[in-house]
């Protein structure tokens, strides 16, 4: 009883030690921000890279989930005669959570990750220590040009994922339940007001950011040795997709009443 | 060192740093005086390296004192740091150079941060650098444009030692400068340390644990033992130690 209760507690004290590290390294890269040199040219290359990176994925992702949340919410309403109804049904589901929650969960986990993978490395050789060494801060070249790229990046993928959601939605509807394609736009678009794209928008980029920050906390403390940046690397996995799902909740709650 | 020398340079007080409990300094104490080349011996892993992170202001003391001319470390805030590291410049065991950047980029990288040369002024000293640790563009045109991947190990260190010098810092300090370089590497690096200080005058504080190079590049030579450094001399007098535990490391012998 006694050991379970010490490993409970050791587990509780790693994770507030971790969770404390990760907002003190945010609350740094936010104070850096603004510090000269701005470092534009570091802040666009991530940014780039980052979002391009992603596109294939995210398209991907987005194509075939609104294909396939169509489809089921088809089966579902020509049982009911309602599959007129399908693009007022599914535009909600997709735009308010599915496409943003799961671009973060899969497009955010994969940046976090490489942001993991490349700064752990970095650190295993001491090219962080390098840099510190030169007399530029690691924060501000190193982790504030990353955040800043998740935190821009992800909310544009997700507009692009909202727009590759609906096509595939369209292309269901119209093929498989002879819904025109043009009448499932109007009916999608018609169901969504403002608030409903700017949930959807405020999510990604609070999971941008989450998935930034991880990423980059992670490759900071991860221990030397190649196996440890395998380890930090899947640690990253588990951290963004638990912190976006929590996130989800949290902001679900705040919006949904709106 | 006699009363009447000048204060030292950096000066390390009852240092203690441990990881977790792995104790690496316990009460530790060592100067380095403006000039010098200091070489601190060691067994691997016993944490020689520890110290130059320390004097760098990378780490930072759990107890004791490190000051650097007259100033401590562990109580400068960012911009003293940054001064501090215009001063005092490292060499990385690995070379630690920047894979996402050419040899350029890595070599002119602490004159970009620290001044507001132009490109063209920042070329000029990084072919200077070249130079003078043997990598001159006559012999090695292409070196500019070329990635660290590209570069062999004996390359990679003389690249590093490059960067290092390219801010004209006070004192260098060298993490295993000849670790993992083949004999003909690993002179030409030591005669390179050599010749730096003689050439630029700056004060070098070597850590290795490769004898031949220590005795090769110092003026005086400390040994790590036990947490402390017991036995500090002129590399003459270090040589006449009769202690066993010194006299074992400098003949390589095991027990």
């Amino acid at each position: 009883m006694t050991g379970l209760l010490r490993r409970i507690g050791g587990s509780l004290n790693d994770f507030f030690r971790w969770s404390g590290g990760l907002f003190i390294l945010f609350l740094r890269a936010v104070w850096v921000a603004p510090q000269r040199p701005i470092g534009v040219s570091d802040l666009s290359h991530q940014t780039l890279t980052v979002g391009i990176r992603s596109m294939p994925m995210a398209t991907l992702m987005s194509l075939f989930v609104g294909m396939i949340l169509v489809w089921q919410f088809g089966e579902a309403l020509a049982d009911f005669g309602a599959k007129q109804s399908l693009g007022y049904a599914s535009s909600l589901a997709l735009v308010r959570e599915l496409i943003p929650a799961l671009l973060a969960v899969t497009v955010g986990s994969k940046m976090a990750t490489g942001m993991t993978a490349e700064l752990g490395s970095m650190k295993v050789t001491e090219q962080i220590d390098a840099i510190a060494s030169l007399g530029a801060d690691p924060v501000k070249k190193l982790v504030w040009p990353r955040f800043f790229a998740a935190t821009l990046a992800m909310p544009l993928l997700v507009a692009w994922g909202n727009i590759m959601a609906l096509l595939g939605g369209m292309f269901i509807s119209d093929a498989v339940f002879d819904v025109p394609a043009g009448y499932f736009y109007e009916t999608y678009i018609d169901e969504l007001i403002p608030i409903h794209y700017i949930s959807g928008i405020v999510k990604a980029t609070v999971f941008g950011a989450i998935a930034g920050i991880i990423g980059c906390y992670q490759g900071f403390m991860t221990k030397f040795g190649t196996e440890a940046v395998g380890l930090a690397t899947t640690e990253t996995v588990v951290a963004v997709s638990i912190a976006v799902v929590i996130a989800d909740f949290a902001l679900t709650t705040l919006f949904l009443p709106i | 060192m006699s009363a009447t020398d000048p204060p030292p340079i950096i000066s390390m007080r009852g240092v203690s740093k441990s990881f977790g409990a792995n104790v690496v300094y316990q009460g530790m104490d060592i100067d380095v005086y403006r000039g010098e080349t200091l070489t601190i011996l060691g067994g691997s892993g016993t944490g020689k390296s520890v110290a130059l992170k320390l004097m760098i202001g990378l780490l930072r003391a759990e107890e004791g004192s490190v000051q650097v001319n007259g100033e401590e470390v562990s109580e400068m805030g960012a911009e003293s740091l940054r001064k501090l590291r215009q001063d005092l410049s490292m060499v990385f065991q690995g070379g630690a150079l920047f894979d996402s950047m050419s040899v350029l980029e890595n070599v002119g990288y602490a004159l970009t941060e620290h001044t507001q040369m132009s490109d063209a002024e920042i070329l000029d000293r990084a072919e200077e650098c070249l130079e003078m640790v043997g990598l001159g563009l006559s012999e090695n045109p292409d070196i500019l444009e070329k990635f660290p991947a590209n570069l062999s190990g004996g390359m990679r260190k003389r690249v590093a030692l490059a960067r290092s010098i390219a801010i004209k810092p006070a004192v260098i300090l060298y993490d295993e400068p000849t670790t993992g370089l083949d004999p003909p590497n690993c002179d030409r690096i030591s005669m390179m340390i050599r010749h730096l200080q003689e050439q630029l005058s700056v004060t070098s504080v070597v850590v290795t644990h490769d004898i031949d190079t220590a005795f090769h590049v110092s003026d005086r030579m400390a040994m790590l033992h036990e947490h402390r450094f017991p036995w500090v001399a002129r590399t003459e007098d270090f040589r006449q130690i009769r202690d066993e535990v010194v006299r074992d490391f400098i003949v390589r012998r095991t027990r």
